[in-house]
């Protein structure tokens, strides 16, 4: 390389050929530039030629068998819901609902020695839930047990279960039932005389309050009752941490009295349960569990039951979509499950936003919350981000006529029938969310025959 | 011209790969949903001017690949490379609507070459037929009042990579032979957003063809007459049909379809006349359809007849007989469709106009053709497409490649 360059000033030269090149140079450009976006638009003209190898078609008249069937039992232990009263109506049959809970032991602080008695409550939170007459009064009664709430083997308490209790009441209390108050009302059982007694074992330094083991054995446990068969309204209270409490109430006598309290919580929530009597007789659903656990919508005048805590399920059964495979060039595209609720029957019950659907399991899950007649567990179905799928509401306020949910069983349905085989025995259920049958009485009864419940499916034959 | 140099290898490269993927959209036509689809002319740049008329004409501005014979003009100090590339608008119109869209794509690349003084060779790539179309059509849920939206759509094409001769046994009398491969697909589909199907029917097509050219000149003092003849037997093509259908979490391939399809008989017979650098040229051209049936109940097929004619007109001037010489074209093109809907001829008609421009370098030539025209018709209920297509062929002589085989 040499040191110096010597720069050569060139004069520019106007050429006729020099320009040409720039026409191909500008054209190809846009050429490309073009080309890369329109490629292939989209046409309304031509369609009277297109020569169509698909047809789509909906299919609504696959038979849908309906049935309502019974869980034997639901856990409803640590739910932080007590619920107690009794509803009964013409449909549904009555239910009696009470709640079992015990208390927590600790140490209690110490007594003065000023210290006098003043009275004792114990005390419970509404949580907002009722079902039935809440303008009329009710009536609780508060029993203490005569033996220990124990779960046994089991980790849960379910809703048969029930431990022995006082048949005579340490009381009872009458009121006007509030649910929705806004405020942090509540309803409160005066226990005087138990309260006295556990005053002065705390003063005395009682082994019965010293110790948890003879705590335990000293206050078992106790259960809030429906006082009156007078009532019809089953109201549900916070049974959550500390919010059902047993209050002491005592002041020392100085110059200026003071008072003073000892709050005794709730023990353990997976302690506290509630029991369901349900009492289908005089109703269509009578001697349901005598026969196997499910009822026909046939023999329940082509009506399907569902309801939570009481445990009744809706079936649905397909048993004639096998039939689907006699014919080979179709594929399903989507497949909707419509169901209708009997007009008129929804209300003094809302009809839940949310309903779920739920398939027999292949493997029996013993921790299953619910099961199908046979026992076997059934799980929700999820749609595709693996949430449980939920049906689509509407609600038509004005007619009720297009008040319904329909689901969206279309991957399910495509994965069971991939074998080109579909099990019609094993059908689908439908109902509240596991919490929804274990906390609340939502209910719902569905429509079997005008209108039918319709398995939908949109297909494309080729 | 280093930069145009490195210019143009971009460009070849680019419209290679592009060539590959996206040459089977080159068409954006309804009519192309027919059969092989819509059939790609096969004239020259410079031919395409001329109305495409190019059958009589001899390989001297450029490689005529529509007649094999034709390589024989090639001279022994030039060697061709040419890449044709066209963009056209289309306006779509039936009696009450209208539609237009814009699409453009490689046309062709071709080579030519002298390989010893007795024979000349050509070979190159060209689409034979292409297919492009998207149709949102309104269908109605059998069973149910309601309705969705289904999308039609093909894509696909045949292209053909070729291979070509031609030698001179006697004086003035040319002959030539094309061995062409033609393979591609005829795709089309059916499918819906709303209810997630997409049915894809795609037939895998191939084979070999042969077509022969023949060209006698006569010359009379400075007029020269070209007679050319082309002749290519009807060819059944090998397919392969795959069907499947695409479902939300399936996808399955069905029963495979048998879809026959076939190139017809072709001839053409053209005469091409020159004197003092003036050209003027003749086509005529029957390609034998009517004995290719197609399985689409709404479509005829029937023998179609090429008629074209072209003028070549030199520039005045200085320039007049230099290699710095430009040439203007003007042509006819008259091509019946070969297929018919409800006896409805789709007749294809075009104006042409355009010109060689020489440039002194190693871009040797641009050919630019704009054509103007008309297809379809706009009764039965049919779709009527106006045109305006421009073609852009550059043709490089003494390409590196074949530069250094002399050398």
């Amino acid at each position: 390389m040499k040191g110096i360059r010597v720069g050569i000033i060139k004069k520019p030269v106007f050429s006729f050929a020099k320009i040409y090149y720039i026409f191909p140079v500008i054209f190809i450009a846009a050429l490309i530039l073009f080309s890369s976006c329109t490629k292939q638009s989209e046409f309304d003209l031509g369609k009277d030629f297109v020569d169509s190898q698909t047809r789509l078609k909906i299919i609504d008249t696959f038979r849908v068998d309906l049935s309502t069937i019974i869980q034997d039992s639901l856990r409803t232990s640590g739910t932080d819901v007590a619920l107690v009263g009794e509803y009964s109506d013409d449909i549904f049959g009555s239910i009696r609902s009470e709640t079992y809970f015990d208390l927590g032991f600790s140490n209690f602080q110490n007594i003065e020695d000023k210290a006098f008695y003043d009275s004792a409550a114990f005390i419970l939170r509404y949580n907002g839930y009722s079902i039935g007459d809440t303008l009329s009064p009710v009536s609780l009664k508060l029993h203490a047990l005569t033996e220990k709430i124990s779960k046994g083997s089991n980790a849960y308490l379910y809703n048969v279960r029930s431990f022995k209790y006082n048949s005579q009441p340490i009381s009872t209390v009458e009121f006007y039932p509030e649910p929705h108050s806004k405020t942090d009302t509540i309803v409160s059982f005066k226990v005087d005389e138990l309260g006295l007694d556990l005053f002065n074992k705390i003063r005395d330094g009682d082994e019965n309050v010293t110790s948890e083991e003879w705590f335990m054995d000293y206050l078992k446990g106790f259960v809030v009752t429906s006082g009156s068969s007078e009532n019809n309204a089953i109201i549900g209270f916070d049974a959550s941490e500390n919010k059902i409490e047993l209050k002491i109430y005592y002041h020392l006598r100085l110059e200026e009295p003071e008072k003073k309290e000892i709050t005794i919580a709730m023990g353990a929530s997976g302690n506290q349960f509630n029991h369901i009597d349900s009492d289908f007789s005089g109703t269509l659903l009578n001697s349901i569990k005598s026969s196997g656990n499910k009822k026909m919508a046939s023999e329940t005048e082509y009506k399907s039951y569902m309801q939570g805590l009481t445990g009744l399920i809706t079936k649905v059964q397909f048993p004639t979509l096998q039939d689907i495979f006699l014919d080979n060039n179709w594929k399903i595209l989507k497949a909707e499950l419509v169901l209708e609720p009997v007009r008129y029957s929804f209300e003094k019950f809302p009809l839940p936003q949310k309903l779920y659907i739920y398939q027999s399991d292949t493997i029996n899950w013993l921790n299953s919350v619910l099961k199908d007649e046979k026992g076997y567990s059934i799980s929700q179905l999820v749609d595709e981000d693996r949430n449980a799928l939920t049906a689509f509401f509407s609600l038509d306020e004005i007619l009720g006529d297009d008040t319904r949910y329909t689901f969206d069983i279309t991957s399910y349905l495509t994965r069971e029938m991939r074998r080109k085989y579909f099990n019609s025995k094993r059908g689908l259920h439908i109902g509240l969310s596991t919490d929804g049958y274990t906390s609340t009485f939502d209910r719902i009864l569905f429509e079997g025959k005008k209108p039918p419940v319709k398995l939908r499916l949109y297909y494309l034959s080729y | 011209m280093g930069y145009l140099r490195k210019f143009a290898v971009f460009l070849l490269v680019f419209l290679g790969i592009q060539s590959v993927t996206a040459l089977a959209q080159s068409t954006s036509s309804p009519y192309s949903m027919f059969g092989l689809g819509v059939l790609e002319s096969s004239s020259a740049g410079p031919n395409m001017a001329m109305g495409g008329t190019g059958i009589g004409f001899m390989s001297e501005k450029s490689v005529n690949y529509m007649n094999p014979a034709s390589y024989n003009g090639i001279d022994s100090l030039v060697s061709f490379f040419e890449v044709g590339i066209f963009g056209k608008y289309t306006s779509f119109s039936t009696k009450k609507e209208s539609q237009a869209l814009f699409n453009s794509n490689l046309r062709h690349v071709l080579m030519g070459f002298r390989v010893t003084p007795w024979m000349a060779a050509s070979f190159g790539f060209s689409p034979y037929s292409s297919i492009g179309y998207k149709i949102n059509t309104i269908s109605s849920i059998e069973g149910s009042n309601q309705q969705y939206v289904k999308t039609f759509s093909g894509d696909g094409g045949v292209n053909q990579v070729y291979l070509g001769a031609s030698v001179r046994p006697v004086k003035n009398l040319s002959l030539g032979v094309n061995a062409a491969y033609l393979f591609g697909n005829v795709t089309h589909a059916e499918s819906s957003d709303i209810y997630s199907f997409y049915l894809e029917d795609i037939t895998y097509i191939s084979n070999f063809d042969f077509n022969f050219g023949l060209n006698y000149r006569f010359v009379f003092d400075k007029t020269r007459l070209n007679v050319g003849l082309i002749y290519g037997s009807s060819k059944k093509l090998k397919t392969q049909n795959v069907t499947t259908i695409q479902t939300v979490n399936e996808v399955e391939t069905l029963r495979k379809r048998s879809y026959k399809y076939e190139i017809p008989q072709n001839i053409g017979i053209g005469i091409a006349y020159s004197k003092n650098f003036f050209s003027a040229g003749i086509d005529f051209e029957r390609s034998s359809w009517e004995n290719v049936q197609f399985s689409n109940n709404y479509i005829h097929t029937r023998n179609s007849n090429r008629y074209s004619f072209g003028l070549e007109i030199p520039s005045l001037g200085v320039n007049r007989g230099t290699t710095r010489m430009k040439l203007f074209r003007i042509g006819g093109e008259l091509r019946e469709s070969y297929i018919t809907i409800d006896d409805t001829p789709l007749n294809y008609k075009a104006l042409t106009l355009g010109a060689g421009i020489p440039l002194n370098g190693w871009l040797s030539v641009v050919n630019v053709a704009l054509e103007l025209g008309q297809a379809g018709s706009l009764k039965n209920g049919l779709l009527r497409e106006n045109f305006v297509n421009l073609h852009l062929d550059l043709s490089f002589k003494d390409w590196w490649f074949v530069k250094k085989r002399y050398n």
